[in-house]
């Protein structure tokens, strides 16, 4: 009837609006102000960079803390660089089909030269097509599948070290150094998890240790069903999980029941305000940034602004940064930037020092060149103390 | 009596022709009178309405999709194509669940398994996922198995509802819904892909040619939402919807009428089952990949809030329901600026909608900013840091409320509070007299543009979900038959 | 053996946990036929308003004040304000709709759940917050029978879950108020026309069942420690499945589904894998529902005409 012809012309029109009004010029930003400042040169550095990740859903907290440590990263980057550049957020609730939508969202927008995120390996997956024919420089924070970097997705980069490295590392600490004879590892049915678990186990069964495989969902918080079922011949109890939270309140129902296992954790546990069990290894991609003398100021900003942070905010800070640098090196050439020369100055980043305690540069598949992994161990007071390799 | 044949009741229906004097043989009286009082929209929408159904729905349904196919020339960008095929999915899921709870009265919260069901079939025959080379079937050959498929899985499912009334297939089939993500995440994860899904599916594809772009995706959308609604409008008015709609009104009586009430039950399942799963096997090949979080229970409720707003019970209203539903969630609703067009015009066109007459709405609306500019002038004489911030919406509404409404510096305080405020009056104007209302519209229309700025247009995640629950609220308390549906009453003994 | 009984144990208390959020699930669903999936998110309001009287009194680690003080202010607290929360809901989005088709209180109800969860997002944020329990009740205090340990939070669980179901059955079963709601249950118009004010009878039963729904909210702070908006969301569902587990609209039944729901849980976990856990747990209840539709302890529903 008219009357759905005219509700649908209206919906229609209202998102013609939208559509004109975001491919023309992009003033849309809820995050850092740009810093700018009086600048000497003649022409404002003037760009956008797009966030993905999961603001909201399962993992919320994950998001929000990559999306801060982003906005600080431009903020800061703003202020020493003279540039103006802006953010754009976009919240995939690590779903790939979200992703794909925000994905398309970022692309259409001319001013959005590279993208942060996103945040989960299904993501990558799903946009690294689009990304590729957009021509879109994205780099990821937290994406380790090991599918990621065989030469599919041109332009994806990630500053943090794939499961390849984690999982076979981590596990070939725990044979060669703690000996257990059999041990307990629980995924969260996240393919985080999920892909280191197929890293570690190989490395176990050779070694001829008894595992006993478990699985539980991100959303369950009770776990003393789970717990009451590590037998003493189980001294280790390896947790590749995302939530730290979580692993802490599976250590705490631990020593309720008085099990002596030690639980050993990947990056995901790497918080130092949260996880805090005595006695336990973490590995991380990086050192504490609280503990290197250069991250100070910014541990305190982020600590200020945000309170507690964990494992994923630094990286997602990281490669801001990476996109920040390529951009404002553009500029400098007197350039405009444009996605095609941001994405080769990406390529040919070369940071000596950064967040992460190491240098940053990408190899051909856009991995990070010399990332490693480094363990801590908790001590009594709760401290992550470096184990030297 | 007669029967016009080109009336637009549906053909069971025998409209008495006013002034015709008296019962007439042949004609069921209660019937007829039941049929002319059709419920319209109010004044100038329902007389649009009105003229709309002269036009015919045949010629309507014609006319949208001619519209939709045209649009694109219009110069949408990739990001709108995506926006308009991730809606007319939902909508064609709408239409399908359309089927089951509109006509049927069915109440089936697990509907989105069938979705995954058929999303997770096409994966698996147009992949490398199962067998060493995989299975790569062609597009028409997989389509069909999938539907066939799905139908039967929509039969088992509906078993259970031959002996559960209401409320309890309500629970086993959200159960059955939660059960197959859990069954898509754990089990089998060599064949089925675990956590990590199914990636590298073919695009639709079949003699010769291929399906890669949005372009294509959303044509074939389009012919299919066109097609399925073309095919489901038969057969509303077929025996078989007939079946569905008696069922659904009083079970007990279709029975003793010899209407096979479980039969009639499963078809429905069944065919909601099909629409799902052919919506399923287009999703999977657009995106490439599916995963089991894809058919996670806030997707059903995107297509429950699509098919409310546009009314359970009738085609049109599931389709444009779902549309504008996702057309906000999706598309306006991710970036701030635009976000604030619709509020605002979405708050002025309720007041032009709901406030009766003319001069009450211009004193309200003098009054809102009469309020606003003084409360704005006060804070910024007691304090700077008080509206330090500005509107953060985009374009000229920033500029037009600059003096209007308070943002302070460190808002996220401030805004929670006037948030929970902003609820409390909410719930307090729809309960209080017309009087009281009045007077209580400006302060909370300052406050409402307050919490805006301040909370909601910093986090537009969230704000689309809170609008999800709220339209779903609403839309019960006030209309429960949504825009395009038909009241019903159901007779609780 | 030991391991049995210390699964047993675990089950028992997750599963006080869930009947008491199934009592006010039934206590609902009985008096206004109503499912009410709001009730998980009830449970997660409960649990966000004990963090922050935690956080009031000082934070877990420096309370200001004794530890039973600070529990019974806690249970006060949110038993109080969720329970005022449950009155506010039923009174502005499920009262207008009481004689309704019955799907419309039903996509309420889920609309309202949606909202709840998003505006706990919005206020409270993403980030998970921590009770730290062994902060202020130490991990070593409660009781030890051979390798089977019960540590006091369990404890406190076990011994207020019992109060509680036991008062509610006395409430139900002795006074006047319970024998209303009892009527109301059974045929509204018919208690309406005795002379029963079904509007208090309704109210009461919300505010009762929120207040039960806000200290299982405090009591799962408390055990399982971390906070956030999507918490409600699952117990919920197990809370569901327990009431028509043990038979819907039954005060006895949800008790007992819920220690059924709580201890399969624990054995599956225990025995089988905790992989599969879930997917049992929602596979017993659709046999239950098609073998025995009314639950274990509830009356077949006459389909009146």
């Amino acid at each position: 009837m008219k009357g759905r012809l005219v509700l649908v012309a209206a919906a229609v029109g209202s998102l013609v609006v939208a559509g004109c009004s975001s491919s023309s010029s992009s003033s849309s930003s809820s995050a850092a102000a740009a810093g700018g400042g009086s600048s000497a040169s003649t022409k404002a550095c003037v760009a956008s960079i797009g966030f993905e990740g999961p603001i909201t859903g399962p993992v919320a907290s994950l998001g929000t803390e990559q999306l801060h440590f982003a906005e600080l990263a431009v903020a800061m980057d703003n202020a020493a660089n003279n540039t103006k550049i802006t953010l754009v957020q976009g919240d995939t609730q690590l779903q790939p089909a979200q992703a794909v939508t925000v994905t398309q969202q970022f692309t259409s927008n001319a001013n959005i030269l590279a993208v942060v995120g996103p945040a989960g390996s299904q993501e990558v997956e799903a946009v690294g097509g689009p990304m590729a024919r957009a021509g879109m420089p994205f780099i990821s924070g937290s994406a380790t599948a090991v599918a990621l970097t065989t030469g599919s997705y041109p332009t994806f980069f990630r500053v943090v070290s794939k499961d390849s490295v984690q999982g076979p590392q981590d596990a070939n600490y725990i044979v060669n150094t703690l000996h257990p004879k059999a041990l307990m590892i629980v995924d969260d049915q996240e393919a985080y998890s999920t892909g280191l678990v197929s890293a570690m186990l190989p490395i176990f069964q050779a070694a001829g240790i008894k595992v006993d495989h478990e699985s539980v969902s991100q959303k369950v918080t009770d776990f003393s069903s789970l717990v009451a079922k590590v037998t003493p011949a189980e001294s280790v109890v390896v947790l590749p999980w995302q939530i730290a939270a979580n692993a802490q309140q599976f250590g705490r129902d631990m020593a309720q029941e008085h099990k002596t296992a030690v639980i050993f954790g990947t990056d995901g546990l790497f918080s130092p305000g949260t996880f805090t069990i005595s006695g336990s290894y973490v590995s991380s991609f990086g050192p504490d940034i609280t503990a290197i003398p250069a991250d100070a100021a910014i541990a305190q900003a982020a600590q200020t602004k945000y309170g507690s942070f964990g494992t994923f905010g630094p990286p997602v800070f990281a490669a801001t940064h990476v996109i920040d640098e390529a951009i404002s090196s553009v500029c400098k050439a007197g350039q405009t930037p444009s996605r095609a020369n941001v994405l080769a100055a990406i390529k040919t980043t070369n940071e000596p020092t950064s967040i992460l305690g190491q240098p940053i540069s990408f190899d051909s598949h856009g991995d990070l060149v010399n990332g490693k992994f480094f363990l801590f161990k908790i001590t009594p007071a709760g401290k992550y103390q470096l184990i030297p390799s | 009596m007669t029967v016009d044949p080109d009336s637009q009741q549906p053909q069971d229906v025998i409209e008495i022709p006013p002034g015709s004097g008296g019962p007439q043989v042949g004609a069921d009286e209660w019937v007829a009178r039941q049929a002319r009082r059709r419920e319209y929209l109010p004044s100038w929408l329902g007389s649009a309405q009105r003229a709309g159904e002269r036009v015919g729905w045949w010629p309507r349904l014609a006319a949208a999709g001619l519209a939709a196919v045209v649009l694109p020339s219009l110069g949408l960008g990739g990001f709108q194509l995506q926006v308009g095929i991730d809606a007319m999915t939902i909508a064609l899921l709408a239409v399908g669940l359309n089927i089951v709870v509109g006509w049927a009265g069915l109440l089936d919260l697990g509907y989105i398994a069938f979705f995954g069901f058929g999303a997770y079939g096409f994966a698996l025959l147009s992949s490398n996922q199962l067998g060493p080379n995989g299975i790569h079937l062609p597009a028409y050959v997989s389509l069909p198995i999938v539907m066939i498929a799905s139908a039967l899985l929509g039969l088992a499912v509906g078993l259970p509802s031959r002996r559960l009334i209401g409320d309890y297939l309500a629970i086993v089939t959200l159960f059955f819904g939660e059960a197959f993500v859990e069954f898509t995440d754990n089990v089998a994860p060599s064949k089925l892909g675990g956590a990590n899904g199914i990636t590298g599916i073919d695009p639709i594809r079949g003699f010769n040619w291929q399906l890669t772009s949005n372009y294509g995706y959303y044509y074939l959308l389009v012919i299919g939402l066109v097609v399925i609604m073309a095919v489901l409008r038969l057969l509303e008015s077929s025996r078989t919807g007939r079946a569905w709609r008696a069922v659904r009104e009083d079970p007990l009586a279709a029975a003793s009428m010899t209407i096979p009430v479980n039969r009639v039950k499963l078809t429905a399942f069944a065919t909601g089952a099909v629409v799902a799963g052919l919506a399923g096997c287009i999703y999977a090949a657009q995106q490439a990949s599916v995963f089991p979080t894809d058919f996670d229970t806030p997707i059903l409720i995107l297509i429950y809030a699509g098919l409310i707003l546009g009314g359970a019970g009738s085609i049109a209203g599931a389709c444009l329901g779902a549309l504008v539903v996702m057309i906000i969630y999706d598309g306006l609703l991710r970036s701030p600026a635009e976000s604030g067009y619709l509020f605002y015009g979405l708050i002025l066109l309720t007041l032009l909608a709901k406030l009766r007459p003319w001069r009450r709405l211009a004193g309200v609306l003098a009054a809102t900013v009469a309020l606003g500019l003084a409360a704005h002038a006060i804070a910024k004489a007691i304090s700077a840091s008080a509206v330090a911030a500005g509107p953060q919406s985009g374009g000229w509404i920033a500029d037009a409320l600059r003096d209007w409404v308070i943002v302070p510096a460190n808002a996220q305080t401030a805004g929670n509070w006037g948030f929970v405020v902003l609820i409390c009056l909410l719930v307090t104007l729809v309960q209080v007299s017309s009087r009281w209302r009045t007077i209580l519209l400006p302060p909370t229309l300052c406050l409402a543009s307050f919490v805006w700025e301040t909370r909601l247009v910093q986090e537009p995640s969230v704000t689309r979900q809170l609008m999800i629950g709220a339209i779903l609220i609403v839309m019960m308390n006030a209309r429960p038959q949504g825009l395009l549906g038909q009241r019903r009453v159901e007779t609780v003994t | 053996m030991s391991f049995f009984f210390q699964e047993l144990v675990n089950g028992i208390t997750t599963g006080a946990l869930y009947a008491l959020v199934a009592l006010g699930f039934s206590m609902v669903y009985g008096v206004l036929k109503l499912l009410n999936f709001a009730h998980g998110d009830l449970y997660m309001v409960g649990a966000y308003i004990g963090f922050f009287v935690i956080q009031f009194f000082g934070g877990s680690a420096s309370l200001s004040i004794a530890v039973p003080l600070l529990l019974v202010i806690m249970f006060v607290v949110a038993a109080g304000l969720v329970g005022g929360l449950g009155v506010a809901i039923e009174r502005f989005a499920y009262r207008p709709l009481r004689d309704a088709p019955r799907i419309a209180p039903l996509i309420t109800a889920i609309g309202v759940s949606f909202f709840l969860e998003s505006s706990a997002l919005l206020l409270f944020g993403a980030q998970y917050r921590v009770y730290n329990t062994s902060e202020f009740i130490s991990l070593s205090s409660g009781i030890r029978i051979g390798s089977v340990t019960i540590d006091s939070v369990q404890i406190l669980v076990l011994v207020m879950g019992l109060v509680l179901m036991t008062g509610l059955r006395i409430l139900v079963n002795r006074t006047r108020l319970g024998k209303q709601m009892r009527a109301v249950a059974v045929d509204r118009e018919a208690a309406e026309m005795l002379g029963i004010n079904v509007n208090f009878v309704i109210t009461a039963t919300f505010l009762l069942g929120s207040a039960l729904a806000g200290i299982a909210g405090v009591m799962g702070g408390l055990l399982f420690n971390t906070v956030t908006s999507t918490i409600g969301f699952i117990v919920g569902l197990k809370a569901f499945t327990a009431a028509v587990v043990g038979g819907i609209g039954s005060i006895p039944g949800a008790m007992l589904g819920g220690l059924v729901i709580g201890v399969a849980e624990s054995m599956v976990t225990g025995y089988i894998s905790s992989t599969y856990t879930n997917l049992i747990v929602f596979g017993l209840l659709i046999v239950v529902m098609l073998v025995r539709p009314s639950g274990l302890l509830g009356r077949a529903q006459l389909q009146k005409v």
